[in-house]
């Protein structure tokens, strides 16, 4: 449930950016990044209740925490990946890692180990993925061995090695899944254990103030009562439990990380003055690096919003919703700081300007809490089994809800978005009919035109709803144009490239299906679609000022 | 000790630009804060109250989303919080809201101190404290920067054009602050934002104190702004070097270059 009200959301942002801007400057960032050394003293300082206690808002109030929904904590992740995704990472491994007992702890446990992490600003980690089993669990090797003493189970012993763990070098607790004889299962360990020692701290290409190494359990025991939930078996259930609510946080660095390198970029663009005009009066520069990532990145955060809301509400699950949030915003997030570089030229290929430093960042985004193609594949899995469920009619009745907006609302762009799911919902059939889905290819690009429409819609209707995004800086027309030209461009993507789906893995006849898909419907809503971008483009300068 | 600390929502003037061709403020995008100085003078009232006791109630004139602004008082110690709200309001200039302050601050009743910022950033008047002062018939020291109580005597150290006077006044008192040019202020931890949920506010209208609505918002002020403008650019000055006779020529040459002589 939502315990924290707007104008506590606002205040907390404004206190972290604050505290950003006291404490963590680029030079101090920069230098970090440079040495590959995680901040140990500022993480412990953001965790203390008298400066910023960040970490508290993941732990439930009635054990200590401050209990934050899950729109706080979208945006605090979003307001972190804006000052360092490294120690967003940190902050969000800390959240990871207690994500286990908060859905699978008993009420004692729970009791016992949030007060814990409260009170001793403990720094967590999550310990699943092993060398043969990143987003394929299943694969697991480390063993949960039970300990039975005058016949009665007093614990387990530990044995295995964990990789890729963030925090793994310096948390002061891991929550770890091994393999017991009841099946995959989460356990609370310490880092005094005896018998486990974490491995060197890799070198990697970006977020490089984040720690990450290995975990080496050898023979560790961990008392019986440190078994999360204390019954076997339910690590794989505990860790699907939160998918759609841990990948929504990493949407929210792509959100985050892909907003700051646009914001520098617009300021960048002012400043430059070529052929007798700053950069940012150019079309061919503003239109190609800068609008299309204000509007798509602006497309994920409605997305984002309607999944968190959704979360908040009591829904479970998600897991789709969760994916496509991820997928949408990191992709877009990463191609967004690409294009920064892009935008600042030369200046933009050195560290003396940030861009570089968060395009090495935010590719994480598409690799971590599963890759960007797990996502692809579980998105078309979960929506395939809606579209045969529902005899194809899942998306063409979402269209069907898009056209009523429409009446209502003619300049959000929903006309153009209900034309993308239609589009979508015949590629979709064409796929069955064709059986075209035995190609893995077909599947995962299935996952992106999915998530592509499904983002679209979400944002004609945030556009028209009664209030946008409050994080939102620029104005309500300006959302709305944004919509408008998302709605445009994701249509005509999703009918064009399945058009080239269909015909590129299976028969059909090109007109026919071009026709079905309504190509040139679609590429009758283009209209205007330049003024639409002209409108988000002075937007932008005139709402992110270079100094 | 009954503190009371007057505040207000103000746009972050630091990055509100004019509109050269329109003369009219570019808000889009501009954040609100609690007025720099104000915000000082909530943390010199909290001082105070740790120092001496007492309770701080903080009061702010404006629409309803002032009330973040209240809130990050309240979160940084405040106790009580008090918007005045009412459509009557707009329009405000310094004297009417003066006026329905004054009437709050008549309603909270048995104050033994009134702080309120030098003056807000986006006006820079520096008016409003003074006129409520006068308005409650209240002694005021005015540009204080730091401000001690002793035994119901208030010690000011107030900021004049060439130094500090010292000076003392028995409660109750008004004062206004103003700050270091470094003062950064403090800002709330996340669990303090939280415990600030829980603290009394509440919502006044005109009605609620008293205010006679011909001395409320635009029809109560006197004040009537011709226009806004940002003054144009000065160019650039020039700095010359060189001995003193150089100088001195060199001087010369520009004075009479720029007809200043003949």
């Amino acid at each position: 449930m939502p315990t924290t009200d707007a104008i506590s959301r606002n205040l907390m942002l404004d206190s972290l950016r604050e505290y950003a801007k006291r404490n963590i400057p680029y030079d101090f960032v920069r230098e970090m990044d440079a040495k590959n050394e995680f901040p140990a003293a500022l993480l412990k300082d953001m965790y203390d209740p008298e400066v910023l206690g960040i970490n508290l808002l993941l732990i439930p109030k009635e054990y200590g925490g401050l209990g934050g929904s899950t729109v706080d904590i979208y945006r605090v992740c979003e307001a972190l990946a804006r000052i360092d995704l490294g120690v967003a990472t940190s902050v969000f491994a800390t959240f990871l890692g207690s994500d286990p007992l908060r859905v699978g702890g008993t009420e004692e446990q729970k009791r016992h180990w949030f007060k814990r992490m409260a009170e001793e600003r403990l720094l967590v980690a999550y310990g699943a993925t092993e060398a043969d089993a990143g987003s394929d669990l299943v694969s697991l090797r480390t063993r949960a061995e039970q300990v039975v003493k005058d016949g009665e189970l007093v614990g387990y012993r530990i044995t295995g090695n964990k990789q890729w763990i963030s925090n793994g070098g310096v948390a002061d607790l891991y929550t770890v899944l091994a393999l017991a004889p009841g099946g995959p299962s989460w356990f609370l360990v310490e880092r005094t254990a005896e018998g486990f020692e974490a491995n060197k701290h890799e070198d990697k290409h970006g977020i490089r103030l984040s720690n990450t190494a290995g975990l080496a359990y050898d023979d560790v025991f961990v008392p019986r009562n440190q078994l999360i939930g204390e019954v076997e078996g339910q690590g794989l259930l505990q860790a699907q439990a939160v998918f759609g609510y841990t990948r929504l946080m990493v949407a929210a660095f792509g959100l985050g990380g892909g907003w700051e390198a646009l914001e520098l970029a617009v300021k960048y663009s002012q400043q430059r003055i070529q052929a007798g005009g700053p950069l940012s009066q150019k079309q061919g520069y503003t239109h190609k690096l800068l609008v299309p990532h204000a509007i798509r990145l602006e497309a994920a955060r409605s997305y984002i919003e309607e999944v968190a809301a959704r979360l908040d509400g009591e829904e479970h699950g998600l897991q789709t919703e969760g994916a496509i949030a991820k997928y949408y915003a990191t992709e877009e997030g990463n191609k967004t700081a690409e294009d920064a570089i892009q935008a600042l030229g030369g200046y933009g290929y050195t560290r003396d300007f940030p861009v570089e430093k968060i395009k090495r960042d935010v590719k994480i985004t598409c690799i971590y809490e599963g890759t960007n193609e797990i996502m692809e594949m579980t998105i078309y899995r979960g929506r395939w089994q809606e579209h045969l469920k529902t005899r194809g009619e899942y998306y063409p009745k979402l269209a069907a809800e898009l056209d009523e907006l429409h009446k209502t609302n003619p300049d959000v762009g929903a006309d153009s978005a209900a034309l993308g799911l239609r589009a979508l919902a015949k590629v979709l059939e064409e796929c069955r009919v064709q059986r075209l889905t035995r190609h893995q290819y077909v599947t995962f690009k299935l996952g992106e035109l999915i998530a592509n429409a499904e983002v679209a819609a979400a944002f004609c209707r945030t556009a028209a709803a009664k209030q946008i995004p409050d994080s939102f800086r620029l104005d309500r027309d300006c959302y709305k144009a944004m919509a408008r030209v998302n709605a445009r461009e994701t249509a005509f993507d999703v009918a064009g490239k399945g058009v080239k789906l269909v015909l590129g893995n299976g028969n059909g006849d090109a007109a026919a299906f071009s026709a079905a898909v309504e190509l040139v419907r679609i590429e009758d809503k283009m209209r205007g679609l330049v003024d639409d971008m002209d409108i988000v483009s002075r937007k932008m300068n005139e709402t992110f000022r270079a100094k | 000790m009954k503190i009371a600390v007057c505040i207000k929502q103000v746009p972050d003037s630091t990055q509100v630009k004019v509109d050269p061709k329109t003369g009219t403020l570019i808000r889009a995008g501009v954040p609100s804060i609690l007025n720099p100085y104000d915000h000082f003078a909530l943390e010199a009232a909290l001082a105070l109250k740790e120092k001496n006791g007492g309770e701080v109630i903080v009061v702010s004139m404006g629409p309803s989303q002032a009330k973040s602004v209240i809130r990050l008082a309240q979160a940084l110690g405040a106790d009580t919080g008090i918007l005045l709200c009412d459509r009557v309001f707009a329009g405000s200039d310094t004297w009417a809201t003066a006026y329905a302050l004054s009437r709050a601050l008549r309603k909270i009743g048995k104050l033994d101190l009134i702080i309120c910022g030098q003056m807000a950033i986006d006006g820079d008047t520096a008016q409003t404290g003074p006129a409520v002062a006068q308005m409650l018939h209240l002694p005021q020291i005015t540009f204080c920067e730091k401000i001690d109580v002793r035994n119901r005597t208030l010690r000011a150290k107030k900021h004049i054009d060439d130094g500090f006077e010292v000076l003392e006044a028995t409660l109750p008192v008004l004062c206004t602050m103003t700050m270091p040019h470094d003062y950064k202020p403090k800002y709330p931890s996340f669990p303090a934002v939280a415990r600030s949920e829980a603290k009394p506010f509440e919502l006044w209208t005109a009605q609620d104190v008293g205010a006679e609505e011909q001395y409320c918002g635009l029809n109560g002020s006197p004040t009537r702004v011709d226009r806004v403008y940002a003054p144009p650019q000065r160019k650039p000055g020039a700095v010359i070097n060189g001995s003193a006779a150089e100088l001195a020529d060199r001087l010369v040459e520009i004075l009479k270059k720029e007809c200043f002589v003949k």
